[in-house]
């Protein structure tokens, strides 16, 4: 049977637990081949949206499909299929690094034979070589993490599902980590990953946030800066206390933000606005060390974005 | 079911039982612990219970009376006291646990046969001392009494039987000496062995608090191949505890088995099977190990104390419990474990006890695999 494109496909997909619906219509499509990001404040639907795709939780409405599996009927059969990492994943503590990795190798039948060569591939590709005999519970976290990542890849998924996967894990070992994501990426690996962290949204070929159970936008990182509403600016005023004092509240001003000695404000026009900035700083007698137009980042377009949301909704 | 599949899970949790030190203790040496302290918390023997004499004859027949009262170790005189008041004071404090009364007349009633005028008393805080000094003085009481009097009454040609007119004899059989152990220790075994069960309720309710129960769940691992790959090694490792047992029994405890070992040994595994399968409910259901752990306790180890028969007879229980006593392994192996270690019967008489194992079992794993769901919430 062909498989179709995309790998991932959702129609209307909710999931409710009690009255509360943690995901609610969610339409969703990914390409077999992309790294797509979830995005989102906790609480958004992140965790739930990956379980229903790891057939982890039953479909309350609408419909789902992986690796052209509907997930209401052939859930069990679309596992085999996906490599699943839960957030709070820990491996078999007393289990060590090589017998975590023949425990899963069993459990999803791979060829015996071919477990061995598999797993010092996965292992030299995690960068855990030499640990193979390393009981996992003493491993540091963000080896933890490899080889639950190699775990979760033993039997050759087509998907991969990640749950905050760097979530705890120290910044080091979280870019060794989007590493060795992207050299999977271009093998050919779909991958989907949720994450609290905009740098690694970033990272991404899409993104997706998610607010209070639904996706409120999903699109390119690029896409998604262009849409925070007016321009950002950065200022280095010589006192950042009173430079924050006194720009709070001006006109067209929308938000400001401190970044250590630095603000960055969200105005409606910067071509407007900058000129009456410096004016009213000097009014106040605030030094000014810069003064200039920078490209929105991921985290304040998203926000402005929820900001938004919560804008719309009170209204 | 895929053999694989079962046997990578036992062979993970055989992994985790013998190289976590905390789980391997529970596991291998709770059921000996657990016996050994059982074993003597429930069967002190009650000696040297302290007790006083309020002696109002002061003859030389109330005192040499008195003399072989304490002359056993069963019983400790205190020593004399004056007024009841006295003896208040001494039980209050703890200091005697029973008292001796003696009439004015206590000589002279005594010798002239018409009875022996002697008030006890006891403390009713503490029961079970209080009926053994009770049992004790009567039986010391009688004793004396023949010895003093043997010669006045044959003097006076009746003949000893009339101060003992019924001649009971009683024999204990299956436990001669009626020592509380050696039929205490075959129902203790019957509980204890039930240990595993708690270890591998903890075991599922650990798996889900850590997280690697979701894992297990995003893999195509069959239910049954995980609750029985869980089980395994916990039926082994009570399998070793099975053959432990009746040793420790012996050598410790001086408790005979009568039984034919081979036949304990595969009824041991039915009652394994059923006990962890209701280990396996509870971890099914139990979202943390503490409330896996108290649960435990309350379905298995509390009714195994109380309602399985081992202290108070089933039949002396309320309908409902006794209908509840018959849903618990406890219950029927209890009766298997004396039946064979005291009496040495076989299947002929254990048979019905032996397939309600093997019901109890295929129900409860049933009832388990029907709850456990690959689903999360």
């Amino acid at each position: 049977m062909e498989i179709p494109d995309p790998i991932i496909r959702s129609r209307g997909l909710g999931r409710r637990f009690g009255k509360a619906w943690a995901v609610e219509g969610l339409d969703l499509e990914i390409q077999r081949g992309e790294l797509f990001g979830l995005v989102g404040p906790d609480g958004a639907g992140k965790t739930t949206t990956l379980r229903l795709f790891a057939g982890l939780l039953s479909i309350s409405e609408g419909e789902a499909w992986i690796a052209a599996y509907d997930l209401s009927r052939q859930a069990e059969a679309a596992k085999r299929k996906v490599g699943y990492m839960a957030q709070e994943f820990s491996l078999y503590g007393e289990l060590s690094v090589m017998e975590n990795l023949r425990f899963f190798a069993a459990i999803f039948d791979v060829d015996p034979q071919e477990v061995e060569l598999r797993a010092a591939d996965l292992l030299a590709f995690a960068g855990l070589e030499g640990f193979e005999g390393r009981r996992a519970v003493h491993l540091s976290g963000g080896m933890k993490k490899k080889l639950a990542l190699a775990c979760t890849l033993i039997h050759e998924p087509e998907v991969l599902l990640l749950d905050e996967p760097t979530t705890g894990v120290d910044p080091v070992s979280r870019r060794e980590f989007w590493e060795i994501l992207g050299d999977l990426n271009l093998l050919g690996s779909t991958i989907v990953v949720s994450t609290p962290y905009m740098d690694e949204a970033d990272r991404c070929m899409r993104v997706g946030l998610m607010y209070e159970g639904r996706m409120i936008i999903c699109d390119t990182p690029e896409a998604l800066r262009r849409r925070l509403p007016g321009d950002l600016l950065e200022l280095r005023p010589e006192d950042w206390r009173a430079a924050r004092r006194t720009l709070a509240g001006m006109q067209g001003v929308l938000e400001v933000q401190t970044y250590g000695e630095a603000l960055h404000l969200v105005v409606d026009d910067a071509g407007v606005r900058m000129p009456e900035i410096q004016a009213r700083l000097e009014e106040e007698g605030v030094g000014i060390r810069s003064l200039r137009q920078t490209p929105p980042r991921m985290e304040q377009a998203f926000i402005s974005l929820i900001r938004q949301m919560d804008t719309q909704e009170a209204d | 079911m895929s053999w694989r599949h079962l046997l990578a899970v036992a062979r993970k949790e055989t992994y985790h039982i013998l190289r976590d030190r905390s789980t391997f203790i529970l596991v291998l040496l709770a059921p000996t612990l657990l016996l050994l302290l059982m074993a003597y918390a429930l069967t002190v023997d009650i000696e040297r219970v302290p007790f006083a004499a309020l002696d109002h004859d002061r003859s030389p027949i109330s005192r040499s009376f008195i003399q072989g009262i304490a002359a056993g170790k069963d019983l400790d005189f205190y020593g004399y006291v004056g007024s009841l008041e006295e003896i208040e004071a001494l039980l209050v404090r703890g200091e005697i646990k029973a008292a001796l009364i003696m009439a004015p007349d206590f000589s002279r009633r005594l010798l002239s046969l018409e009875g022996m005028p002697l008030q006890i008393i006891i403390d009713g805080t503490e029961p079970e001392s209080g009926a053994f000094a009770v049992d004790h003085v009567g039986w010391r009481a009688e004793q004396f009494l023949r010895d003093q009097l043997s010669a006045q009454l044959q003097a006076m040609g009746i003949p000893l039987d009339t101060l003992q007119p019924v001649d009971l004899r009683v024999r204990a059989w299956f436990n001669p000496g009626l020592e509380p152990r050696v039929d205490l220790i075959p129902g203790l075994i019957s509980m204890v062995l039930g240990f595993p069960a708690l270890s591998v309720a903890l075991a599922l309710a650990h798996e889900r608090e850590h997280g690697t129960l979701e894992q297990l769940m995003a893999t195509p691992i069959g239910r049954a191949e995980l609750l029985l790959g869980k089980m395994a090694p916990y039926i082994l490792v009570g399998m070793a505890n099975v053959i432990f047992m009746p040793v420790l029994a012996r050598a410790w405890f001086d408790v005979p088995f009568h039984g034919n070992f081979a036949l304990f040994f595969l009824l041991s595994i039915f009652f394994l099977f059923a006990v962890l399968s209701m280990g396996v409910i509870i971890g099914v259901f139990m979202r943390t190990q503490a409330a896996a752990l108290a649960l435990s306790l309350l379905l298995i180890f509390f009714p195994g104390f109380f309602l399985t028969g081992i202290f108070f007879p089933i039949a002396a229980m309320p309908e409902v419990m006794r209908l509840e006593a018959l849903g618990l392994p406890g219950t029927h192996y209890a009766i298997i474990t004396r039946g064979m270690f005291l009496t040495g019967v076989g299947l002929e008489v254990l048979w019905p006890y032996a397939v309600m194992l093997i019901v109890l079992g295929l129900a409860f794993t049933g009832v388990a695999a029907l709850f456990f769901r690959k689903r999360l919430a």
